[in-house]
């Protein structure tokens, strides 16, 4: 017999967060290695990477994004929750159109719309495994 | 081997390396016991995705190296199914290859 599995309120806050920081942390990585002085010398740019404000903001942005995703993967399947996450793909190529002013055609605003059906599909399904299952 | 092969190649790898580390810090939060084993081998082989990633946003978009890096989906779900006994219905897979598709079609594009 199925049992209705009820969706925490906990974990829908950490897929939203998983899903906000993800999309800060794309945009301004991609800023910050753009900062970085192109002379090709990687020891120079390893301490312009030490010395870069904005690559310590990327460090901080993983960090919360590491923990907040250790708290959804407690509370819902890995193979439930990378999915559903897939959402900061929408919005990372929302931002970069929009800010970063990279290019885009219908075949690309087509993927979207496929990225967002698959999602709801995912979105369909259990969250959670039962536990004795986990547990084995 | 062009800039953006080899972009999109360091991006794949990252993909790969992403799917492995997940299910280490997915068995880090179902392990009571050693679990720092799971969830530190999980961190080290995230920052090396990291580096790699970080050289491959040299070579590409932000939004082409993050639409390619979609694979990670495909194994991420299948070990999930394999070494996490995860429960991965059709509709979870219809819901996995829908992305997967899409992203692809942005990434071509890219």
């Amino acid at each position: 017999m199925s049992i209705k599995k009820v969706f925490p309120t906990r974990l829908a806050v950490g897929l939203l967060l998983a899903i906000v920081i993800d999309t800060a942390l794309q945009l301004v990585w991609k800023s910050a290695v753009l900062s970085l002085p192109n002379d090709g010398s990687r020891w120079l740019n390893l301490q312009a990477i030490l010395h870069s404000p904005l690559l310590i903001f990327v460090i901080f942005l993983m960090a919360c994004q590491f923990f907040n995703w250790l708290m959804v993967l407690g509370n819902a399947d890995l193979s439930y929750a990378q999915p559903v996450t897939s959402l900061s793909y929408v919005t990372v190529f929302c931002l970069s159109v929009l800010y970063l002013k990279e290019g885009t055609d219908l075949i690309q605003i087509a993927g979207i719309l496929l990225v967002l059906a698959g999602v709801w599909f995912i979105s369909r399904t259990d969250h959670v495994t039962q536990s004795k299952e986990h547990e084995a | 081997m062009g800039q953006t092969a080899i972009g999109v190649l360091l991006v794949v790898i990252c993909a790969l390396l992403e799917g492995v580390g997940q299910v280490f810090l997915k068995k880090s939060v179902l392990r009571a016991v050693r679990w720092y084993l799971w969830i530190s081998s999980g961190i080290v082989i995230l920052l090396i995705e990291t580096m790699i990633y970080s050289e491959a946003l040299l070579f590409l978009d932000v939004g082409a190296a993050y639409t390619i890096s979609s694979l990670n989906l495909i194994s991420v779900t299948f070990m999930s199914r394999c070494l996490l006994r995860e429960r991965v219905t059709r509709t979870r897979w219809i819901g996995v290859c829908l992305i997967f598709i899409g992203v692809s079609l942005v990434a071509a594009r890219a």
